[in-house]
């Protein structure tokens, strides 16, 4: 069941169109990756979505009612998370989800910012005003104000930027869990590719403001047609450069190992042709086309 | 109009309030600082005029009154910058929260800080001087009244501006209500000003407050025409600033309440 509906949204900004009549929806449970390089009309998108911007033409729905005409009802089943918007900075952070509880009239509120400080593992730092934290932490005193109301639809920019490696594991697991149980849908926009191909069901790239597709992850990333090709080589590396620079493979060496780009269905051909040169390796890998692979060859392009 | 939304917002001020030391220093440093000046101004010229035995009641009041134009204005105006200052007008608007509910808040805490400096002042105006300001009785009600309403305005308007010119104008916050100040006969009666400014102060509302406080001080009561005057300009003032501020969100709303700062 869709519970966001976007039909042809667009803003113009005096002479430049930063989103061109996009439509997409959103499933109940669904997570769904925003792409797209800098300036592509990711954060107007997500800014229109909010309310926080009005459109030049279009429409948001959210559970099957208009955004404009019903701003308060759906607003309170919706919040949002961003490593670039700060919460007041000499409030603590329990003042700050204090205040911000009310906002959202939460029951039980005091049960629920201890919940909430437990599950994002910021006990230590409730009573610390937000300009004493870093980075890391702020992002997390960010999703924990997000997730406050329990929402049923959350949009993250950059959910997991300047978090610790261990710590963007647990957050991106505990996306997946509160999807798992709460049926939450999710919308995220990030560039790590790999966070975006773990968490997302579907992903839709934009760039100059239009979408120019709309598909999982492993779909997106089926459309290329390139391989990598990790060997590393015992005897012939000079041969197997020449023969790449003959074949007008791209290639990248590091001392022994070096990585060609290889179409899928050339592959077999490829080997047989290094070892008719006499080629030999000791290891090889062949890694399928990414996500990433996806995004840079489309930011190329453009 | 939910109140818990608009008590978030009051709640979100209080909590900054207390751990503010320019806001501390603006509810009761500078209050001191003016009533001490102006008491022992009036305590000299005093001595000198053993006539003019009301000039502390004059000149104290004038203060104490003029505290609440300023506080009125001033936590609409200082307010919306904290939250410009903080980014954080994006996460207030992210919410349910309504237009008109963050507009109640800024005059509730308006309303809350403007009290709380009144009656610190009024307290130090006793201590300093033995000056009672409460012989104003019941009038004390609509001149409070009227003075706020005066704050507000000044305070939406000058709100508007900065959410449509962003920080860069933000000394208008500290500097726009003393604009009107000469104007409002704080101290003096509006007979001294030049007949153009005389003019001028006839669109101000609180010229018609402050001259009927001096009237209750000297002859004990008040003409009711002059409040209602101020009344009638204050109601307008409010709607046009309001409409300005309202205008003034939407061209925000339009380019992105991001990009204000």
């Amino acid at each position: 069941m869709d519970i966001l509906t976007v039909n042809n949204l667009t803003k113009k900004f005096k002479d430049k169109i930063a989103v061109n009549n996009i439509s997409f929806s959103l499933q109940e449970g669904e997570i769904l990756g925003l792409l797209g390089p800098n300036g592509a009309g990711k954060t107007t998108t997500l800014q229109m979505l909010l309310g926080v911007l009005t459109p030049t033409n279009g429409s948001v729905d959210y559970f099957g009612k208009n955004l404009l005409q019903n701003r308060t009802e759906i607003l309170e089943m919706v919040n949002f998370s961003s490593t670039y918007t700060k919460l007041p900075w000499r409030l603590t952070v329990k003042e700050n989800l204090t205040f911000i509880s009310y906002l959202y009239d939460i029951k039980n509120r005091r049960n629920r910012i201890e919940e909430i400080i437990k599950i994002f593992k910021i006990e230590k730092l409730i009573n610390q005003p937000m300009t004493e934290l870093s980075a890391g932490q702020l992002t997390r005193v960010n999703l924990a104000k997000a997730f406050i109301n329990y929402p049923k639809i959350l949009l993250l920019d950059e959910p997991t930027a300047s978090l610790d490696p261990d710590v963007a594991t647990y957050i991106r697991d505990f996306l997946l869990e509160e999807r798992k149980k709460f049926n939450v849908s999710i919308i995220i926009t990030s560039h790590n590719m790999a966070e975006v191909e773990e968490v997302c069901d579907r992903v839709i790239f934009i760039n100059n403001g239009k979408i120019i597709a709309n598909d999982t992850p492993i779909g997106l990333a089926k459309t290329i047609e390139i391989s990598h090709i990790e060997l590393l080589v015992k005897d012939g590396l000079k041969r197997t450069e020449e023969f790449c620079q003959k074949q007008s493979y791209t290639y990248k060496i590091d001392g022994r190992y070096i990585v060609i780009d290889v179409k899928e269905r050339e592959i077999a051909q490829f080997l047989r042709d290094l070892m008719d040169k006499g080629v030999y390796y000791d290891e090889i890998s062949i890694n399928k086309p990414t996500l990433e692979d996806y995004f840079l060859q489309m930011t190329r392009k453009i | 109009m939910k109140i818990h939304r608009i008590y978030a917002v009051v709640l979100r001020f209080l909590y900054l309030f207390r751990r503010s030391y320019d806001r501390m220093s603006d509810a009761f440093y500078w209050p001191t600082i003016d009533l001490l000046l102006w008491g022992l101004t009036s305590i000299y010229f005093r001595s000198y005029m053993p006539d003019a035995s009301k000039i502390m009641l004059v000149i104290m009041s004038g203060i104490l009154f003029w505290i609440i134009v300023w506080r009125g204005q001033y936590e609409i105006t200082v307010n919306l910058l904290e939250d410009l200052w903080n980014e954080n007008l994006i996460n207030m608007f992210v919410s349910p929260l309504k237009f008109g509910e963050w507009i109640w808040a800024f005059l509730v805490i308006g309303v809350i800080k403007a009290l709380m400096s009144f009656s610190f002042a009024m307290l130090m105006v006793f201590v300093l001087y033995k000056v009672k300001i409460l012989f104003f009785g019941y009038y004390f009600l609509p001149i409070i009244a009227l003075l706020l309403m005066t704050g507000w305005a000044v305070g939406f308007f000058v709100a508007g501006l900065i959410l449509r010119y962003g920080t860069k104008v933000q000394t208008f916050a500290w500097t726009v209500v003393a604009l009107i100040s000469p104007f409002s006969a704080i101290y003096y009666p509006i007979t001294i000003l030049p007949n153009w400014a005389q003019t001028v102060a006839k669109f101000i509302p609180t010229s018609y407050v402050f001259e009927g406080a001096r009237e209750i001080i000297i002859k004990g009561k008040i003409s009711p025409d002059k409040l209602i005057i101020s009344f009638i300009l204050n109601c307008a003032y409010l709607i046009l600033s309001l409409w300005f501020l309202r205008n003034s969100f939407n061209k925000v709303l339009n380019k992105g309440l991001v990009k204000v700062y």
